[in-house]
């Protein structure tokens, strides 16, 4: 039974996700900040329904779409924090959670043995800090060290040390720059600054 | 630079959750690397979920949830535990590789590297199930003889080039190949070549997966 709170009558609410989504976002604020239970009420009353609908389709049945809509809004009730309006509407974040849940679920459903879950792919709710610096080798090669070695490098290992440690730019900005992924500007960083330190060692 | 990626419908049923656990994986690890398809997972997501929770929902009968939401609103806050994302390095023969975020946890999932042919060099990475994926490392000058795939099977350039004499592939790049292409890889690349590949994944669709496309896909193909 539901204890002080009342679900917004019976009337079905039918305004599109994107008509909504402000109303929504400052609700999840609340829950976020205050634990605000007539916002999560809110909440619950447009999207509960849908999650129902939706999960019913997918699952074909009513048992395990409840249990979806229950997972789905659980993680909304105990993880508003993360939601980021800078980076998606309130639906497309609860959308990627039910997502998540539906993607386990089923594999767990149709006894696939894979090991491949759904935050391998989707990290919706994990809690992530700012990307760190590179650390490690990159601070114990300095420029100084290194003088001629350096034209020996490959040329695009060249090009990727010269644009960070001469022009000082990011790892980010070379590969948007050079249009290479991220973890290719890392690997060659690593290989150069690698193979400069094999350089050095054999010339002491 | 990235030419390969996957097609449109590969990211729209991805981003939709509706692709086989493998075939997902690999897409992913490609949208760890290749900033314009994370951008078209983004937007297929967001249109997913106007798409899913537009639809006129059913008349909503508050008994039908029981007591779901004051039981929910008993929980604690979870606060989770702040990670960095780091991303996983795979050393081979003294070398170092970052691997795409998505193969993070699968770096202790590596079986021993065994020499296949010429300079090519095996790893067998252990996904369960009937998964077969392995990371190749080709040397540099190392080929592999003109083959054809019985399969399918999809292939991400995790770092380095190499030639298969229909194209040159680079840093990102994913492909899919099967019994059509005869191909000879070759990478003449200093650093050699490390890919990562999953075999047949795709023909692995159980009816679970494969009846739901969503009827709207159609418009976001080109
Ligand atoms: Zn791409």
């Amino acid at each position: 039974m539901l204890i002080g709170i009342t679900l917004e009558n019976n009337k079905p609410d039918v305004r599109k996700p994107k008509d909504c989504a402000a109303e929504m976002a400052a609700h999840l604020d609340t829950v976020a900040k205050e634990r605000c239970k007539a916002s999560f009420a809110k909440i619950f009353g447009y999207f509960a329904p849908r999650l129902r609908s939706y999960a019913l389709k997918q699952m074909g049945n009513e048992a395990i779409a409840m249990e979806l809509v229950q997972d789905t809004m659980s993680n909304v009730w105990q993880k508003a924090h993360l939601f980021n309006a800078e980076k998606g509407s309130p639906s497309t974040w609860i959308f990627t959670i039910a997502r998540n849940i539906r993607f386990d679920m089923l594999r767990k459903l149709q006894n696939r043995k894979e090991d491949i879950c759904s935050d391998d792919m989707w990290p919706v709710l994990c809690e992530q800090t700012a990307d760190p610096k590179e650390k490690s080798l990159e601070e114990k090669v300095t420029l100084q060290q290194v003088g001629e070695l350096f034209n020996s490098l490959p040329d695009k290992q060249k090009a990727v040390i010269e644009a960070i440690y001469i022009e000082g730019k990011s790892q980010q900005e070379v590969a948007d720059e050079l249009n290479i992924p991220l973890g290719t500007v890392k690997s060659r960083t690593r290989l150069a600054l690698q193979r400069l330190k094999d350089m050095l060692e054999t010339h002491d | 630079m990235i030419n390969f990626h996957p097609s449109n419908q590969q990211l729209d049923i991805f981003s939709n959750g509706l692709m086989a656990p493998a075939e997902s994986l690999i897409i992913s690890a490609h949208c760890d690397m290749c900033a314009q398809c994370a951008e078209k997972v983004a937007l297929y997501t967001e249109a997913h979920s106007e798409t899913v929770f537009d639809e006129s929902s059913q008349k909503l009968d508050p008994s039908l949830f029981g007591n779901m939401l004051s039981q929910i609103m008993t929980q604690e806050i979870d606060k989770g535990i702040d990670s960095e994302p780091t991303n996983s390095v795979l050393e081979l023969d003294g070398r170092k590789f970052t691997l795409p975020r998505s193969l993070n946890r699968f770096s202790e999932s590596i079986g021993n590297w065994s020499h296949l042919v010429g300079k090519i060099w095996q790893a067998p990475v252990n996904m369960g199930g009937d998964v077969v994926a392995n990371f190749i490392f080709m040397e540099k000058g190392g080929g592999v003889p003109e083959h054809t795939h019985r399969g399918t099977e999809m292939t991400l350039v995790v770092n380095g080039e190499f030639s298969d004499g229909l194209a040159d592939y680079d840093s990102g790049d994913f492909m899919v190949m099967d019994g059509k292409n005869i191909h000879t890889p070759l990478t003449k690349s200093d650093e050699g070549c490390l890919v990562f590949s999953i075999i047949d994944a795709p023909l692995h669709f159980t009816s679970g997966w494969a009846r739901l496309i969503n009827p709207f896909s159609h418009l976001f193909f080109k």
